[in-house]
C-alpha cells in the first residue's frame, strides 16, 4: 500500500511539473516580449537622448503633406530642405550661442575586400566639429575640413581596421568616391549609432555629395545659457520664411521615442500574439489535465461531499491548485522569459531584423504582468473541470463508476452544426465581399465548433484512423486505437490542442504558398526585362548607374524606378516613379484605359483599377495632390492598370518625379538585353566590383529572391507558432502519462496474461500517434480551409494567385504523427516499466 | 528444455500437451521465502515454504489472511521475485528466466483467475478471451474455443464489453481466458470470491470439469472450505508457512481442519 501511496504522489508531482510546463512557455514568451521591448525602448530612448542632448531648437521644413504629424521626425522624406541663408540671420539672434546647419544622405563604405558594409543603415552626414551641439565625438584624429576627407565610427574602424590616415571608397547618390579618414568618431559614448555605419563630411563636401548646394535639411540652434526659450523660438519664428519651422529639442525628442515607441509596441504585438497562441494551447491541456484528474478523483471528491465539504470548498480546492500551479508556473517562466529575450533577438536577428544590443530592462511591469497571466489562464482553464467537480453527488462516492461522464451528444452536435453553419457563412460572405474582418470571425466560430464538434467525431474518426495501425501492429495496436476511441472527450481535448496549432501553421502555410505564387506570378506579369538590379542590405542605387547602364552596348531598353511619399486628395500615400523612354520593353502595366508611356511622358498620373473603383476616378479626372518640396497641385490621371502590388497604386514618369523630390535615391533600375549578346556577365560583375552594393538579377532570380522573402517571413511565423505546437505536445505527453497511471491495473493484468514490454509500448504508441494524427488532420482540414478563404479574401489587397502546398500540408500531418510517437516514449517507457504485481495490487 | 521452449514459443508454437514431462510437477517451490520491506518494518510474508502441486490435480490453497497465499502464489507464477529459494513452474526455475521468457511463459505456459478485475475493459469477451494467443500471434484453436465458451454458458454473450457482463459472466469469461491457450497450469487467487452460491458452484464444477476431462493443473486460493471441497488436495498456509494438508476434501473436513489449526 505504502508503494501505492507514494507512486500516486510521484504522479501527482508530476502532473503538476508538466500542467505547469504548458504554462511555463508561454510566460517565458510574454516576459521575453516585454523585457525585449522595454530594452529596445530604452535602447532607442537613451540614443534619441543623446542625438539631441544639446538641441535647443531644430530649424527645418515644414511638412505640408497631411498624414505627417507637425513635428514628424521622418524629415528628408517628408519635408524639403531649407535655404542656407537662414542661417545667417538665426546666428545674428540675441540668445543663439551656437548654430550649425546640416544635410544628411547615402553614403556606404566599401571594405577592403571590395564588398560593401552593413546590412543596415549607411548614413551619411555633415561633420560639425562643435563638440557643444553635436552628439558626435571625434576620439581620434581630426575633424573633416576637405573635400575629400571623412570620418567614421568607430564600430565600422574597428571591425574592417580602418584608422586615420587610410583610404575609404563610399557608395554616395551619385558615383563611388575615395576619401581620406581624419578621424573616428563616436556616437555620444557608442560606438555606433544602433548598428547604423556613420560616415561624416566637410559641409561643403556633404552638400555636394547629397545634392544640397546651398541648402541645408535642418538647421541645430544651442540657445545662450540663462537665455528665454519661448522668447528665442517666437524671435526665431520672426526670422523664418513661410514653410520653415523652428521646434524645440524637447518637443523633438518626445515626438521621436513616441513614434519609436509605436514602432516598437507593432513589434511587441506581433510576438505577444504568439504568445498568447501558446497560452491558448497551454490552457487547453491545462482545462484537459484537471477534468481528467478530477475524473480521477470522482471517488475522493465524493467521500468529500458526503463527510460534509460543502460545493464552494470543493470548487475551491480544485482552483487552488490550479492558482498554485499557475503561480509556480509564472514564476519560472518569469526567470526563463530574460533568456528567451536574448533568444528572442538572436532569433529576430537569423530573419534578418537586427536589433541594437545591450543590457535587459526588467520593469516592474513585467513580473506583474508575467504571474497575472500564468495564474489568470491557468484558473481560467480550471474553471470548467472545477464546475463538474462541483457536481459530483456525494453519492458517487459509494459506487465504482470512476472515468467522467459521457456529455450529450445530441445537444453537441446541434450547437456544433449551427456554429459550424455560421461560420461558413460568415467566411463565405467575407470572400464574397472581400471583408478579412468577417473571414477572422467566421474562422472563430469555426475554431469553436471544431472544439465542439471533436469530440463527437474522436471516436469514430480515431478508430478509422487506428485501422490499418491495428491491422500492422496486431493486438498492441489494436488495444491503442481503442484506448484512443474509450474517452473521446479526452481524446478531442488532448488532439484540440494540436488542431489549434496545425491550423494557424496550416493556415500560414496556404497564405505563404499564396503570397509566393503571387510574387512569382507579378514578376511574370509585370516585369519584362532580363535583369533587375536593387540595392541590397538597405543600401541606396547611385543616380549615376541607370545612364551607366544605358550606354553599355547590347542594353535595349533601361528603365529608373523610384518611390516617395505624397498626398493623393488628402491622404498620405507611396508613389512610384518610372523613366519612360523603352518602358514596354522593361514593365508591363496590363493598362486598362488610357495609356502608359506616353501618358507619363506628359506629366500625367497612373493608378491601378482598385482605387479608381474605389475613388471613382477615370481616365481624364483631374486629382489634387501634394508634395512636400512642392506644395499642392493637380494632376490629370492619363492611364488605368491591373493592380500588381510590385506596381503600387500610384505612378509617375520620372521627370516629373525628380522636379518634385529633393535627392531621391533609385529604387531599382529594370534593363533588357539582345538576344545572345556576348560579355553581358562580364560587364555586369565589373559594374558589381564599382557598385558593391548592388544586388543584379536575372528576372528568374529577380522572381526567386521575391518568393524567398516571402519564405524567409513564413519561416520566422513558423518557428513562432512551434512553441504552440511544442505545448501542444506536452499535452499529449501529460494525458498519455495520467491514462497510464489511471490504467495501471489494466496494464498490469495485460502484463499478467502474457503482453510482453515492447508491446506495451506499442500500445501506448500507438494511442498516441492516433490522436496526434487527429488532431493534425482536423487542424490541417480546418486551417488549410480557412487559408483559402483568407487568400482569397485577400485579392484585392495583393495575393492574386491562390496556391495550397498540398506536400507541405502533408509532411505537416507527417511530422505530426512522428512527433506523436515522440511524445510517447516516456509514457510508454513508463507503462512498460510497471512492475506486474505492483499494478495488479493497485486499490 | 528452455531454450526448446523459447524456439517453439516464437514460432507461435505452444509446447504444452506436447511432451508432458511425467513425474515433474506442474509447479513446485523450495524452501521459499518471501520478505516485504526492511529493518523493523519487514514482513516475512513467506517462511520457507516447501510445496508441490501436481499434474493434472486441482489443488486449494487455505489459510487466514495475511498468512501468505497470494504470495506464494505471485512467485510460483513468476509475478514476483522470491527473496530466498526458489520457485520452479514445470522444469522451468523462474529466478533463471529474464523479463521477456517469464512474459512469453505467462503468456503460453499459465493462466489466470484473479478474484477481480480480471477483463479488459475495452475488448470484447470474445477478444479478452483470445488475447494471450492474440498477444502471442499464435493461432486460435476454435474447437476449444467454441468448447470453452458453451460449456462456460457464455457462448451468447461474447461480443459484450465487461461492463456489460454480470461479476458471474466476467468470472467465466476469465476462466475461458485462462484456458485458451492450453496452460500447463492455471492459477486462481479467490475466483468466487465476488460471486454468489450458484455463480461460485457454475465456475468451480467447470474447473473441476477441466481438470477431469483435460487434465488441467489447477492452483486455487480460497477462504471457503466448500470452495476447497472442489479440489483434490488442500494445503494450509499460517504466517507463511505450509503447515497442514488435506487429500479428498469435503467441506466438513476441511472446516474441522480450519478449527484445529486456529486454536
Ligand atoms: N507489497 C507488499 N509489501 C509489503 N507487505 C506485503 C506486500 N504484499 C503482501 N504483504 C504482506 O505479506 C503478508 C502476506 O500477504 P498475502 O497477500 O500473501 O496474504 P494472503 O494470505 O493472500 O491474505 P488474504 O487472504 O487477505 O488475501 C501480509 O502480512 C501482507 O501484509
Ligand atoms: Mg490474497
Amino acid at each position: 500500500m505504502r508503494r501505492v501511496v507514494v507512486r500516486g504522489m510521484f504522479a501527482r508531482k508530476l502532473r503538476l511539473t508538466l500542467t505547469a510546463l504548458a504554462i511555463v512557455l508561454g510566460v517565458t514568451f510574454v516576459t521575453g516580449t516585454l523585457v525585449l521591448t522595454d530594452t529596445l525602448n530604452k535602447t532607442f530612448d537613451s540614443i534619441v537622448g543623446t542625438a539631441y542632448a544639446h538641441v535647443s531648437f531644430e530649424i527645418r521644413g515644414a511638412t505640408t503633406l497631411k498624414g505627417v504629424g507637425a513635428t514628424s521626425p521622418d524629415s528628408t522624406a517628408t519635408r524639403g530642405t531649407i535655404p542656407a541663408s537662414i542661417l545667417g540671420s538665426v546666428r545674428r539672434l540675441p540668445g543663439v550661442a551656437f548654430a550649425y546647419g546640416s544635410v544628411s544622405g547615402y553614403a556606404q563604405f566599401i571594405a577592403r575586400n571590395g564588398s560593401s558594409i552593413g546590412n543596415g543603415r549607411a548614413l551619411g552626414y555633415s561633420f560639425d566639429p562643435n563638440p557643444q551641439l553635436s552628439s558626435l565625438r571625434l576620439v581620434e584624429g581630426r575633424a573633416p575640413t576637405t573635400a575629400n576627407a571623412v570620418v567614421m565610427d568607430r564600430s565600422t574602424a574597428d571591425k574592417y581596421r580602418f584608422k586615420a590616415g587610410d583610404h575609404v571608397r563610399v557608395l554616395l547618390p551619385g558615383a563611388p568616391q575615395t576619401f581620406t579618414i581624419t578621424g573616428i568618431v563616436t556616437f555620444g559614448n557608442d560606438n555606433s549609432l544602433a548598428g547604423a555605419t556613420l560616415a561624416g563630411f566637410y559641409l561643403p563636401t556633404a552638400q555636394r555629395l547629397f545634392d544640397s548646394a546651398g541648402r541645408y535639411d535642418a538647421i541645430y540652434v544651442l540657445a545662450a545659457p540663462g537665455s528665454d526659450d519661448v522668447a528665442l523660438q517666437r524671435a526665431i519664428t520672426r526670422v523664418l520664411p513661410p514653410g520653415i519651422q523652428v521646434v524645440s529639442g524637447q518637443a523633438i525628442q518626445s515626438d521621436l521615442k513616441q513614434t519609436i515607441q509605436n514602432a516598437l509596441s507593432f513589434l511587441s504585438d506581433a510576438l505577444l500574439v504568439f504568445a498568447f497562441i501558446a497560452l491558448f494551447v497551454g490552457a487547453f491541456t491545462i482545462a484537459n489535465t484537471f477534468s481528467i484528474t478530477i475524473g480521477q478523483r470522482t471517488r475522493e471528491l465524493a467521500l468529500l461531499r458526503l463527510v460534509g465539504a460543502s460545493r464552494r470548498q470543493v470548487f475551491g480546492s480544485v482552483l487552488g491548485e490550479a492558482a498554485l500551479t499557475g503561480l509556480i508556473a509564472a514564476a519560472v517562466g518569469l526567470g526563463l522569459g530574460v533568456l528567451a529575450a536574448l533568444g528572442l533577438r538572436a532569433l529576430l536577428g537569423a530573419f534578418g531584423i537586427v536589433l541594437p544590443s545591450s543590457s535587459l530592462v526588467f520593469e516592474a511591469r513585467t513580473p506583474i504582468v508575467a504571474l497575472a497571466v500564468g495564474v489568470g489562464v491557468t484558473v481560467l482553464a480550471a474553471v470548467f473541470p472545477a464546475r463538474r467537480a462541483v457536481r459530483i453527488p456525494p453519492v458517487a462516492a459509494l459506487g465504482d463508476r470512476t472515468g467522467e461522464a459521457a456529455a450529450s451528444t445530441g445537444r453537441r452536435l446541434i450547437t456544433g452544426m449551427a456554429l459550424t453553419l455560421v461560420g461558413i457563412v460568415l467566411v463565405a460572405a467575407g470572400v464574397a465581399k472581400p471583408a478579412i474582418a468577417y473571414v477572422g470571425i467566421g474562422a472563430l466560430a469555426l475554431f469553436l465548433a471544431t472544439a465542439i464538434l471533436s469530440p463527437v467525431i474522436a471516436a469514430p474518426l480515431a478508430g478509422s484512423l487506428g485501422r490499418p495501425l491495428a491491422r500492422l501492429l496486431g493486438t498492441a495496436g489494436r488495444l491503442g486505437r481503442q484506448n484512443s476511441m474509450r474517452n473521446p472527450r479526452r481524446t478531442a481535448q488532448t488532439a484540440g490542442a494540436l488542431t489549434i496549432g496545425l491550423a494557424l501553421v496550416s493556415a500560414v502555410a496556404v497564405l505563404g504558398a499564396s503570397l509566393s505564387a503571387t510574387a512569382k506570378q507579378e514578376v511574370d506579369s509585370a516585369v519584362n526585362a532580363d535583369y533587375v538590379i536593387s540595392g541590397s542590405g538597405g543600401g541606396g542605387i547611385s543616380h549615376t548607374l541607370p545612364a551607366i547602364i544605358a550606354r553599355l552596348p547590347f542594353v535595349t531598353a533601361t528603365t529608373a524606378v523610384y518611390g516617395g511619399q505624397f498626398d493623393f486628395e488628402d491622404s498620405l500615400s507611396h508613389l512610384g516613379a518610372v523613366s519612360t523612354t523603352g518602358l514596354d520593353r522593361t514593365v508591363n502595366l496590363h493598362i486598362t484605359h488610357g495609356s502608359a508611356a506616353p501618358a507619363l511622358a506628359a506629366g500625367e498620373l497612373l493608378i491601378d483599377s482598385t482605387t479608381a473603383a474605389d475613388k471613382h476616378l477615370h481616365v481624364g479626372s483631374v486629382v489634387g495632390v501634394t508634395f512636400a518640396r512642392t506644395g499642392s497641385t493637380t494632376i490629370r490621371i492619363g492611364g488605368i492598370y491591373k493592380p500588381n502590388p510590385l506596381a503600387g497604386s500610384y505612378i509617375v514618369g520620372a521627370s516629373y518625379f525628380l522636379a518634385h523630390f529633393d535627392h531621391p535615391l533609385v529604387g531599382a533600375v529594370l534593363f533588357s538585353v539582345r538576344d545572345r549578346a556576348p560579355g553581358v556577365a562580364a560587364v555586369l560583375d565589373r559594374a558589381k566590383a564599382t557598385y558593391p552594393n548592388l544586388q543584379i538579377q536575372t528576372r528568374a532570380q529577380f522572381q526567386a529572391s521575391q518568393q524567398n522573402s516571402v519564405n524567409q517571413l513564413l519561416g520566422l511565423i513558423y518557428v513562432l507558432l512551434a512553441l504552440a505546437v511544442i505545448v501542444a505536445l506536452i499535452g499529449i505527453v501529460n494525458t498519455l502519462l495520467l491514462s497510464v497511471f489511471e490504467r495501471t491495473r489494466e496494464i498490469g493484468l495485460l502484463r499478467a496474461v502474457g503482453m510482453r514490454r515492447r508491446q506495451v509500448r506499442t500500445m501506448i504508441r500507438s494511442e498516441a500517434v492516433i490522436v496526434a494524427t487527429f488532431g493534425a488532420l482536423v487542424g490541417i482540414v480546418v486551417g488549410g480551409a480557412l487559408g483559402v478563404a483568407l487568400s482569397s479574401a485577400l485579392r484585392t489587397s495583393g495575393i492574386t494567385t491562390i496556391s495550397v502546398p498540398v506536400t507541405s500540408l502533408i509532411a505537416f500531418l507527417v511530422v505530426a504523427a512522428l512527433l506523436g510517437l515522440g511524445a510517447a516514449t516516456w509514457p510508454a517507457r513508463r507503462a512498460a516499466g510497471l512492475d506486474v504485481l505492483g499494478a495488479i495490487a493497485t486499490e | 528444455m528452455c531454450v526448446a521452449l523459447q524456439l517453439a514459443s516464437e514460432h507461435g508454437g505452444r509446447v504444452i500437451g506436447a511432451a508432458p514431462t511425467n513425474g515433474v510437477p506442474a509447479a513446485r517451490a523450495h524452501a521459499l521465502v518471501k520478505v516485504y520491506g526492511r529493518g523493523q518494518a519487514s514482513v516475512r510474508a513467506l517462511d520457507g515454504v516447501d510445496v508441490e502441486f501436481e499434474r493434472g490435480r486441482f489443488t486449494a490453497v487455505m489459510g487466514p489472511s495475511g498468512s501468505g497465499k497470494s504470495t506464494l502464489m505471485h512467485c510460483l507464477a513468476g509475478l514476483d521475485a522470491p527473496t530466498e529459494g526458489s520457485a520452479f513452474v514445470g522444469d522451468h526455475e523462474l529466478s533463471q528466466l529474464d523479463d521477456q521468457a517469464l512474459t512469453r511463459l505467462r503468456r503460453d505456459q499459465i493462466g489466470f483467475v484473479f478474484q477481480a478485475f480480471n477483463l479488459i475493459p475495452t475488448l470484447s469477451a470474445a477478444e479478452n478471451i483470445t488475447l494471450p494467443i492474440d498477444l502471442a500471434g499464435g493461432r486460435l484453436d476454435r474447437g476449444w474455443f467454441d468448447q470453452l465458451t458453451e460449456s462456460l454458458g457464455i457462448a451468447d454473450r461474447l461480443s459484450h464489453r465487461p461492463s456489460e457482463l454480470s461479476g458471474g459472466q466476467q468470472q467465466r469469461v476469465a476462466c475461458a481466458r485462462a484456458l485458451i491457450s492450453h496452460p500447463e497450469l492455471v492459477f486462481a487467487d479467490e475466483p468466487t470470491g465476488n460471486l454468489d452460491s450458484t455463480a461460485s458452484a457454475g465456475l468451480l464444477g467447470f474447473l473441476r470439469a477441466a481438470v477431469a476431462d483435460h487434465g488441467q493443473s489447477i492452483v486455487m486460493v480460497t477462504h471457503d472450505p466448500s470452495t476447497a471441497a472442489y479440489a483434490d488436495r488442500v494445503v494450509f498456509l499460517a504466517d507463511g508457512r505450509l503447515v497442514d494438508e488435506l487429500s479428498a476434501p469435503t467441506a466438513e473436513a476441511v472446516l474441522e481442519r480450519m478449527k484445529q489449526l486456529a486454536s
